[in-house]
């Protein structure tokens, strides 16, 4: 048994990287109608079906990718997001869905303006808050709308060394996000 | 509201199951080893609420707010009890009491009260949790008290319209904010209440008028999470034994005070900002109702106008645009320095293809806040405006 276990090790590593080199790409996963490149060093945690992405564990940064249907309600607001509403009210709503959340304590917008997606008209909001360890996290927030769906690409990271060492990977996220053509 | 009237029934339940011993008052406060853990414990909630930014300051409110405490705890069975009031910025209805003398209030219910006398109501009912050591007698009489704390956390924290109150505050202030105290408790609170209010020299037929009208609103807005009137006894219940007692009880003070003027200066601020906290949330007629009653004491208010303008407009009910654009003027002719009706006034008619009006007013908006948050969007709708122009 002694003889097996390094045996056993190397198997088990090998099959850890091969399942891990299978969540490097955004391009197959079911049901999305987009496709990113995946940064260098960044995985896909298995145990989430959601398009998130991290490099040092999701509580030190993540990245997530959300596409949601206009008329879904959001958790906090009773506003909803509609088709061909500007960019700033659509902002001002995901900055009042933020600001609502119990989660998000000490919550502070620091920037929102105007951004485009993959040629999509949108925005972008840098915001700060803490949570109940009253440790400090930044986000960065890009949304637009697209005929009945909202999209939304979110980068968040400590506010301490993490958020400003990671945002190099986010902007490429960004810059090599498409939506699947019709 | 299905899983929130299970929690209630199951408080009332365990209510029913314990038999809360009166804490002889002649008992040094906090000297016991169990009440001294119990606030070491309260004050560790305290302190993630109190650094959770959702805390509203406004010094000259919370002066006002202590002031009325201390006239109220003159009368109490213990005038040296520290009481301490802050309010939280939440419209939800309700108030709670830590056992410590923290009473926190939030920001839904003061914005719907109409006089000090009714606050009041509400103060003596929270500092007689305290000054009876209401947590400290619930916790003597549970027998096995970390599985009833976490029974009651995990009970908590499956009910969405509560997760939020549960998920910031700890055991004891869910506890204190959601389930309250047992129905024998909550009954004394408003009992002593009342008769605080009476020594005080207010009007106590006020608190009547206070739950009756909180039913009502609660009834009419379909307000789900009326924590403070909808724990044991039900709102009904208590109505009901007010009435009695005030028409049992000679002592009550009919002809005390209400001191409205004063309140309604004092909690304007305040009241204006629960309405901007229902529009972020999209309660558009309860902020609207808000603001219309806050118009009628302050009626040169441009920030009110503008308010109810961004109401109207975020609302988006086409039929609405003239009536929000009508308060946006009128926000205007109180105070043209005012950029924030211009932007709006800007948007409306980027919306609608006037691109030259919308120029004028983003232009004023720029002249007038010329480092406004927004200013990438408006130099945005000013460069289309210049580009489409000629289509106006």
């Amino acid at each position: 048994m002694k003889k097996l276990m390094p045996l056993l090790i190397c198997l088990f590593f090998l099959f850890s990287c091969v399942s891990a080199a299978q969540e490097r790409s955004l391009k197959d996963l079911p049901d999305a109608d987009f496709a990113v490149d995946i940064p260098d060093g960044w995985w896909k945690p298995e145990y989430t079906g959601k398009y998130l992405l991290t490099k040092d564990g999701p509580y030190l940064q993540y990245v997530l990718i959300q596409k949601r249907p206009l008329d879904k309600a959001f958790r906090y607001t009773k506003k909803k997001i509609r088709s061909g509403m500007l960019p700033q009210e659509a902002a001002g709503i995901i900055i009042d869905e933020l600001a609502s959340d119990r989660y998000l304590m000490n919550f502070s917008v620091i920037e929102n303006a105007p951004a485009s997606v993959d040629g999509q008209a949108g925005f972008r909001i840098l915001f700060t808050y803490t949570d109940k360890k009253q440790s400090q996290f930044k986000t960065l927030y890009y949304g637009f709308i697209k005929a009945d769906s909202f999209y939304n690409l979110r980068y968040c990271a400590a506010a301490r060394h993490y958020f400003e060492k990671d945002i190099a990977a986010f902007d490429q996220i960004i810059n090599s996000f498409q939506l699947a053509k019709d | 509201m299905k899983y929130f009237i299970i929690i209630i029934a199951c408080c009332t339940l365990a209510a029913g199951c314990i038999t809360p011993h009166a804490v002889p008052l002649k008992e040094g406060l906090h000297s016991a080893e169990d009440e001294q853990q119990l606030w070491r414990r309260v004050q560790k909630e305290q302190q993630a609420i109190d650094g959770s930014g959702f805390l509203y300051h406004e010094p000259e409110l919370e002066n006002y707010l202590n002031r009325i405490v201390q006239n109220l705890l003159a009368h109490s069975i213990a005038p040296d009890f520290k009481i301490q009031i802050k309010v939280i910025k939440d419209p939800n209805l309700n108030a709670f009491a830590y056992p410590n003398g923290v009473i926190y209030i939030h920001s839904g219910i003061l914005a719907r009260m109409d006089n000090e006398a009714q606050l009041a109501a509400l103060l003596s009912h929270e500092m007689t949790h305290c000054t009876h050591r209401h947590s400290l007698r619930v916790i003597r009489s549970i027998k096995d008290r970390p599985a009833y704390i976490a029974a009651v956390q995990n009970t908590l924290a499956k009910i969405s319209a509560v997760q939020e109150v549960a998920r910031l505050l700890g055991a004891a202030g869910s506890m204190a904010a959601v389930s309250g105290y047992t129905r024998e408790l909550e009954s004394e609170a408003d009992q002593v209440g009342l008769d605080l209010m009476a020594k005080a020299n207010y009007d106590s037929s006020q608190a009547l008028r206070l739950f009756e009208h909180l039913k009502q609103e609660i009834e009419v807005e379909g307000i789900e999470e009326p924590f403070f009137f909808g724990t044991h006894p039900n709102v009904q219940q208590r109505i009901d034994n007010v009435s009695d007692w005030l028409a049992a009880d000679n002592q009550a003070n009919r002809a005390g005070v209400k001191n409205t003027a004063e309140f309604q200066d004092r909690l304007q601020r305040v009241v204006l900002a629960n309405a901007r906290l229902d529009l972020r949330l999209g309660r558009f007629d309860i902020a609207q109702k808000t603001v219309v009653k806050y118009l009628k004491v302050r009626p040169n208010d441009a920030r009110a106008y503008y308010l109810l303008g961004e109401i109207l407009r975020q609302r988006d009910r086409q039929a609405d645009v003239a009536t929000a654009v009508s308060y946006y003027e009128k926000a205007i002719a109180l105070d043209p320095s005012y950029s924030e009706p211009h932007k709006a006034l800007g948007l409306v008619h980027y919306k609608e293809g006037q691109k030259q009006l919308a120029k004028k007013f983003f232009e004023a908006c720029l002249r007038l806040s010329p480092d406004t948050s927004d200013k990438a969007y408006i130099q945005g709708y000013l460069k289309n405006c210049k580009f489409r122009g000629e289509e106006s």
